[in-house]
């Protein structure tokens, strides 16, 4: 490594709608965390400190667009930053949030807010590039930490972050993990974009979609499989949607 | 062939009477319904009933992921990883998985040989157990009978108190040598076990069937099932597909760079830098993968590239059965090819 003192990139992560779980999620990184700050200099976390600054040269990004105001502050986000990370399936593709986008808005503000709708502004939860432009996307909920170091590193190195795009399936046959419908549960890995490493089937738990969809997925046939292994085709969308409402809602057979 | 018996009760010694000669890789249980291939600790874990196991012992000579090389790029060096010299024993493998180490043996040593491949593949001995086909095998229809002893230096074939013992090789005499508790072979009325799931023409014969595939309407139907989960190219014990990807740590100076199992089902397989895909379809990657079992390899080698385990049905979770599309590729062909007339008087018109 050179000695000469080199100059950190300005790192600043901010949160949008979401439980704030991803940063949190990050903080964890414990050992590695140290080894990343030899990297970048974080200048904007909300969740770790209070220091501003003005410009970034990477801005990660948490949580969906649900109000006017998200809209105006991830403008002057984006307007501010050389490159801009979508993290968490909030972020990435609106993720549960955008649940409520399958009901009608006022029926969800009068649910949420009863007599005092009207203080409070709503729209459809978006994800942050149905705003401004996202540079890369880190999925996952919370988002996927392995996923995250890859992508810093990648940048940090000057070079372009591989998207993973085959199914968590793969994953699950590089482990040799017995399948969860051999375990009699059904799964979403058939058609849920990889990169986590098949965490939850793993664990004997099956994939509820929170990385989103590979880039091609057959929904029909998901949908078929799903039904032959015994829900029922309104269960079998539901759990579709759980995750990939904004993205995958109007796509659905109905 | 020299025989013996050996007794249920008598295995656990086997398997340690083997132990002390090399390690000793064999089925255990997995999960609720499966089996996997392991390293035996205990041998009383071991399970020589069983039906198939997820992945192959391909993952012994190719594994899922593995390092390639670690490198740094202070020095501009890079550092390859060295091979145990270990002798491997593996135990309990069928027929047909036997067959396939043999096609993998072929695929990694013509034109430029794999060493890593080969590397791992030296020492090892190889011990088959017989099977009971269930509905998903169909071995027999590609040509590798049920007691196909190919490529084993001992084969067991399952009676009714244990296994007869049947010594194919010198290396097979040599593992056996000193384990004093095998009797004399019991003569055995070898059952005649038939298999469940065929192909419709014996395996010589597709070749005629898959010199008019490329256009069959199976593709398209079956596309429409298939979510692309590339589970059959990487439960198949001849895909031998990988991809390689560099990694840093995070000191961003040294890093590996490692490999992985692939598939040709998957969206990155044929893409190019640019963005384009030279298959974008499902009904194309599927009809790829099946020439790939039956035709492609097979008009160099002469013999089909699947051995008919079929793991790529059993765990393809869209239940698409490669022996379907076979036989409708075979109706197909009698469809349109066998019953001329018309097409014969078309072609005659036209001369
Ligand atoms: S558990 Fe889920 S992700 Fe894993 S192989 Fe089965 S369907 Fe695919
Ligand atoms: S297995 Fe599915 S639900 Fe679990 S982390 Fe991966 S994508 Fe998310
Ligand atoms: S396992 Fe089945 S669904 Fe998955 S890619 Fe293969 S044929 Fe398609
Ligand atoms: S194509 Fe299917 S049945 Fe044939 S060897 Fe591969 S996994 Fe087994």
């Amino acid at each position: 490594m050179t000695t000469e003192a080199k100059i950190k990139p300005k790192v600043a992560f901010f949160d949008f709608t979401s439980c704030e779980g991803c940063q949190l999620n990050k903080l964890n990184l414990e050992n590695d965390l140290l080894d990343i700050l030899e990297h970048i200099d974080i200048v904007e976390f909300r969740e770790a400190m209070d220091d501003k600054a003005e410009e970034y040269d990477i801005a990660f990004i948490e949580g969906s667009i649900s109000t006017p105001s998200c809209v105006e502050r991830i403008h002057d986000i984006r307007r501010r930053s050389k490159m801009l990370i979508a993290l968490g399936a909030c972020a990435t593709q609106g993720g549960i949030n955008a649940m409520k986008n399958l009901h009608p808005i006022e029926e969800v503000r009068e649910t949420v807010y009863g007599d005092d709708k009207y203080l409070f502004p709503t729209l459809p939860a978006m994800p942050i590039s149905a705003i401004v432009k996202v540079d890369y996307k880190i999925d996952g909920c919370p988002m996927s930490m392995p996923e995250f170091l890859k992508v810093l590193k990648s940048l940090l190195a000057g070079q372009e972050p591989i998207k993973p795009d085959s199914a968590v399936c793969v994953e699950c046959k590089l482990k040799e993990n017995e399948c969860v419908f051999d375990k009699g549960m059904v799964c979403l890995g058939p058609i849920t974009r990889g990169g986590c490493d098949a965490i939850c089937p793993s664990f004997g738990q099956f994939c509820t979609g929170c990385r989103g969809l590979i880039s091609n997925p057959n929904k029909n046939a998901m949908l078929e499989i799903l039904t032959e292994h015994g829900i029922s085709l309104d269960e079998a969308k539901k759990r579709i949607l759980l995750f990939n409402s904004y993205d995958h809602s109007q796509s659905l057979p109905k | 062939m020299k025989k013996y018996q050996l007794n249920n009760k008598q295995l656990p010694s086997f398997i340690d009477h083997l132990k002390k000669q090399g390690t000793v890789f064999a089925p255990h249980k997995k999960g609720d319904t499966s089996y996997s291939f392991e390293k035996v600790e205990n041998p009383n874990s071991v399970v020589l009933d069983y039906n198939r196991t997820l992945n192959s012992v391909k993952k012994y000579f190719l594994p899922p992921r593995e390092h390639l090389l670690s490198f740094s790029k202070t020095d501009n060096s890079f550092r390859k990883g060295s091979f145990k010299n270990e002798k491997k024993i593996f135990l309990g493998v069928h027929s047909y998985d036997m067959k396939a180490v043999l096609k993998l043996d072929y695929n990694f040593s013509q034109g430029n040989p794999e060493e890593n491949y080969l590397q791992r593949r030296k020492d090892s001995s190889f011990i088959g157990v017989s099977f009971i086909p269930d509905e998903f095998h169909f071995s027999q229809s590609v040509g590798i009978p049920l007691h196909d002893t190919e490529g084993f230096d001992i084969y067991l074939e399952q009676n009714s108190d244990g296994y007869t013992v049947k010594i194919i090789t010198e290396k097979g005499e040599k593992l056996i040598d000193g384990f004093d508790r095998v009797s004399k072979a019991k003569d055995i009325s070898s059952n005649h076990v038939q298999f469940q799931n065929k192909l419709k023409y014996n395996y010589n014969r597709l070749p005629e069937v898959f010199e008019q595939s490329w256009n069959a309407a199976v593709w398209e139907e079956v596309s429409k099932k298939c979510v692309g989960c590339g589970t059959c190219n990487l439960v198949c014990p001849t895909c031998y597909c990988f991809d390689v990807e560099d990694n840093l740590d995070l000191s961003l100076q040294t890093g590996t760079r490692d490999r992985s199992w692939d598939g040709c089902m998957l969206n990155g397989f044929a893409a190019v830098a640019g963005g384009e895909n030279f298959r974008e379809t499902l009904a194309e990657r599927q009809r790829h993968r099946v020439h790939r079992k039956f035709k492609y390899i097979s008009d160099i080698t002469g013999e089909p590239w699947c051995v008919g385990c079929g793991r790529c049905t059993a765990y393809c979770t869209a239940g698409i059965s490669i022996v379907e599309i076979v036989n409708q590729l075979c109706d197909e062909y009698e469809q349109n090819y066998l019953n001329r007339p018309a097409v014969v008087g078309l072609n005659a018109e036209r001369l």
